[in-house]
């Protein structure tokens, strides 16, 4: 439905060029969940607004449903008005000057072919009441509240029913709350209308209860492109591990490789861990091993035999209410562990702490 | 002054608060702000009864005065008079403004840079060396224009006419575009780009997304400045001062300073009786503009963070583009600079040519250096500016405060008292302060000297001053003076430590606006006139033209332009870019 092939995008600012996007390339089939997740400044929002056509582009081929809407090296740009696309912004640009009826009906007045009265009547109507505002359709459009200008945002992008629909970090502005309710509402009701949609986030939360693929970026490029799930247990490389969960890295040596889907051993700087390492790792290779703050067993007594056990003191305990998070410190250095809310330690006590073989990913390989 | 800053307990006014007086500062304030605005007015409107011929005398109350004011067929002139020039130059001045505006800040026209320097230094010009530089280039006798479009193209007779309406209308037109472009660019600026965008993925062509989304989110800030300009031009003098008088076409400012001045004897209460309806017209604006504001903030209220919005290519039109914008610099900069200039060099008016070349001397500039008048108008001048520049500060930033920090039960009055002057047009104001202090003059005896004329401006600087430091002090969050309370500083040393520094740049600023205003404005100091005691150098500019002058007033002219081109170059360097937005 959406392809972007190579998509390049330059900023010139005062002191030359600035590469906003280098090199984008993706696919989103008819009637999924796409989402763009990154930190602020990686170009997914320029990303997103290429597809849009609200920016021309350095480099690259956007196609929407088959048609070629950009393309930098054969000089095509369709203005976004010509594009079937709805878009929710970050600030909702719901117009000030017109009440709630008239911001929702606006697209469908601009249509080459617009339709007759009752039929725009009865579909701002169904708009407004997919997103639950009924009866406010004659309310000044100043007057809404935040979580009613993004329903109104949305209800307006999607009342002329595009073939893509565009989600510019629309929950950002919303306190947590709410930020919570719209994000299984919005997924539902896309996943009703099935809508192909085109999601820009910086918020892992979000990308990964709403989406059925998620594309990490950083720096202008994407670094992974997978399910929110194999996101979260396949991390590629160690800034999307970083970024997805809390994670403890560490560097280490490969002592013994183990032949496939065998245990391998690591040594780093506080003994020895048990792990899976990628094919093709070499006795000896540099490598650095994420662990996720929640994957970790902790206890008081040390269990005889099993491997990957850790000794340290607590240094800090946070109470969360679902959980506790505590760093532990082993050997100088602090590991970040999330252990279950009602585990009677205190600041001060001697802890083991394990992380099975599994849970260790190999997040970097260097041969030396 | 403790008690000024008491931070708790409800604001309702009751009786036993106000006599227990919780903030005696802020009382005292309040009380001395209602007798500077409301004597005056009070004595103007007891005056417009009075039969008496003198002024400051009480007597034979009647509507004699009005008879004689209203009861005329002149009058409807001088109405339609103002009407006209008011609706016509605002109209022509303001589609201009809004035109360059557009041009400057969404189109790829050329020569941004010039346009955004030169377009608020024409700000600078005051008023009657406008007009006398437009006498000399459009005057059907003497006009430079004129004569050189006769010669070259065989005119029989001068193809335009300075002193009519339509004259006043064309200059008051030009002069209202710079104070509406600087309103105009934020506008157009501020607008959230997301609006537009949203229509553009909703389908909109660029003509429908204008039409539709853009004019009507920035319509409410256009008639704001419509109404601003309406009133700014409705209390002018200067144009219609130099260039009607002569020709006789009054409008109401100049009326009342006619009437004033008549040849025989002065008729203050009629000018006191036409004061009353000129007086309504500015109160009717301002109250308007207020409501129009308040609107204009209302749709403030929904931003986004802005994209740059992409510039509309206007192909080779934008050279049509430049050249209209540079034919109004110019009108307004260019050509009244050059023709003062050049007459200043020459002992009579006269056209560039062999002959004329052969007169060229400084002659003038020494006679404006050895004439004793002009230092003692310089040092009078400075004594204004100053007074005027401190009094303003201070006034406002008391009040400011009292407004901002305070629980004071007199704020809403007090806000509302420092805006009343501006509805009073400045001859409306000069008129009133003229009766009020001829009566008290046995006490306070200020009339006839430059502190009078400063307390004019003050009056009318304050509705501005307040509006100023009220935006600079909510900018500083609460907390930070708390702070310096609980480090144990006292309230003057958190004023001197915190706010004075982080306030520097609006005190600084709002100086330098009434400094442009007080040296340009010409109506209030010329009706305070006296003698050479508080003779200030718009005036003296008046007077020496009204001799006929044209040389030593024209040497002034570039002298107060080159200083006040040069304050307005440093003031931009430092950073204070919309000095002298406001009128």
């Amino acid at each position: 439905m959406v392809k972007v092939r190579g998509l390049v995008k330059r900023y010139e600012v005062d002191d030359g060029d600035v590469q906003a996007v280098r090199g984008v390339d993706f696919e989103v089939p008819q009637g999924k969940f796409f989402t763009l997740l990154g930190p602020s400044g990686c170009g997914k929002t320029t990303t997103l607004r290429s597809v849009a056509g609200l920016e021309t582009i350095d480099d690259g081929e956007i196609e929407i449903d088959g048609q070629i809407v950009t393309s930098a090296p054969r000089g095509i740009f369709v203005s976004p008005h010509q594009r079937d696309i709805g878009m929710v912004f970050q600030s909702y640009a719901i117009w000030p000057h017109m009440s709630v009826f008239e911001n929702v009906e606006f697209p469908l007045t601009q249509l080459k072919a617009k339709p007759p009265k009752s039929v725009i009547r009865e579909k701002v109507l169904r708009a407004l009441s997919l997103v639950h505002m009924d009866g406010l359709e004659d309310r000044p459009a100043p007057q809404l509240s935040g979580g009613q200008q993004q329903r109104l945002a949305l209800a307006r992008a999607i009342v002329r029913e595009p073939k893509v629909l565009l989600l510019d970090e629309p929950l950002s502005n919303l306190d947590a709350q709410l930020r919570a309710e719209m994000r299984f509402e919005l997924k539902s009701l896309v996943k009703r209308l099935g809508i192909t949609t085109l999601y820009v986030t910086h918020d892992q939360l979000e990308a990964l209860t709403m989406s059925d693929q998620v594309a990490v970026m950083h720096g202008g490029k994407i670094v992974q492109v997978s399910s929110p799930k194999e996101l979260y247990r396949k991390p590629k490389d160690r800034f999307v591990a970083g970024f997805i969960g809390t994670s403890n890295f560490f560097e280490g040596k490969v002592l013994t490789v183990g032949p496939s889907n065998q245990l391998s051993s690591v040594e780093i700087a506080m003994g020895t861990l048990q792990c899976f390492l990628p094919e093709a790792t070499h006795r000896g290779a540099a490598v650095v091993l994420a662990m996720r703050a929640e994957h970790f067993e902790i206890s008081l007594d040390k269990r005889a035999g099993a491997e990957n056990t850790l000794k340290g003191k607590v240094s800090n305990l946070l109470f969360l209410g679902e959980s506790l998070d505590c760093h532990i410190e082993v050997d100088g250095q602090l590991i970040h562990v999330k252990a279950p809310a009602d585990l009677a330690i205190e600041d001060g006590d001697e802890v083991f702490i394990r992380v099975p073989p599994e849970r260790c990913i190999a997040v970097e390989v260097r041969d030396s | 002054m403790d008690k000024v800053i008491e931070l708790s307990g409800p604001p309702s006014v009751s009786w036993r608060r106000v006599l227990r007086i919780r903030h005696p500062w802020a009382t005292l304030l309040l009380l001395f702000l209602i007798l500077l605005t409301m004597a005056p007015l009070l004595t103007l409107i007891f005056g417009s009864f009075s039969n008496s011929t003198e002024i400051g005398e009480f007597k034979d109350f009647g509507l004699q005065n009005y008879a004689r004011a209203y009861l005329r067929k002149t009058t409807l002139v001088i109405l339609g008079n103002t009407l006209i020039l008011t609706a016509g130059s605002v109209f022509l001045g303001v589609s201009l403004a809004l035109s360059l505006a557009w041009l400057v800040e969404r189109t790829n026209i050329p020569c941004k840079g010039i346009l955004y320097a030169a377009i608020p230094l024409t700000l600078a010009i005051p008023g009657v060396l406008h007009a006398i530089s437009w006498i000399l280039l459009f005057s059907p006798r003497m006009g430079y224009v004129n004569r050189w479009m006769m010669t070259t193209f065989g005119l029989s007779t001068a193809p335009f006419n300075t002193y009519t309406l339509h004259g006043m209308i064309v200059l008051e037109a030009l002069r209202v575009v710079p104070t509406a472009f600087l309103l105009m660019v934020p506008l157009l600026r501020n607008m959230d780009t997301s609006l537009e965008e949203a229509a553009a993925v909703s389908g909109a062509a660029p003509f429908s997304r204008l039409r539709r989304i853009t004019l009507p989110v920035v319509s409410s800030g256009i008639i704001a400045v419509l109404i601003y300009e309406t009133i700014t031009v409705l209390e002018t003098f200067e144009i219609p001062g130099i260039l009607g008088l002569p020709a006789r076409i009054y409008v109401f400012s100049t009326k009342i300073y006619a009437v004033t001045q008549g040849l025989e004897t002065p008729d203050y209460g009629q000018a006191n009786a036409l004061a009353m309806a000129y007086m309504l017209m500015a109160a009717v604006g301002v109250l308007l503009y207020a409501r129009a504001t308040r609107r204009a903030e209302k749709f403030a209220v929904i931003t986004g963070r802005g994209y740059r919005p992409k510039l509309l290519d206007l192909g080779w039109w934008r050279y049509a583009a430049a050249g209209v914008a540079g034919l109004y610099l110019t009108l307004t900069l260019v050509l009244p600079l050059l023709v003062l200039f050049w007459t200043s060099l020459l002992p009579y008016p006269a056209m560039p040519s062999e002959k004329s070349l052969a007169l060229v001397s400084l002659d003038n500039y020494r006679t404006i250096a050895i004439y004793g008048a002009t230092w003692k108008v310089l040092k009078n001048t400075a004594l204004m500016v100053a007074a005027t520049a401190v009094g303003t500060i201070v006034l406002s930033f008391f009040i400011s405060w009292i407004i901002v920090r305070t629980r004071f039960w007199g704020r809403g009055l007090l806000d509302m008292l420092a805006f009343l002057p501006r509805s009073i047009p400045g001859i409306v104001k000069a008129l009133a302060l003229m009766w009020i202090f001829l009566v008290l003059r046995p006490y306070f005896p200020i009339y006839g000297t430059v502190w009078l004329i400063s307390l004019g401006f003050i009056l009318s600087f304050i509705a501005y001053g307040t509006r100023s430091i009220t935006a600079s002090l909510l900018q500083i969050h609460r907390e930070l003076e708390e702070a310096a309370y609980l480090s144990g500083a006292t309230l003057p040393v958190t004023f001197w430590r915190i706010h004075f520094p982080l306030l520097v740049p609006a005190f600084v600023g709002l100086a330098i606006w009434s400094m442009f205003l007080s040296i340009r404005l010409t109506g209030l100091p010329l009706m305070l006139y006296e003698g050479a005691e508080n003779q200030v150098l718009s005036v003296f500019i008046w007077m020496m033209w009204d001799d006929g002058q044209m040389g030593a007033v024209s040497g002034l002219g570039v002298l107060t332009l080159l200083f006040l081109f040069l304050v307005a170059v440093v003031m931009r360097r430092m950073g204070f870019r919309e000095v002298g937005a406001h009128r």
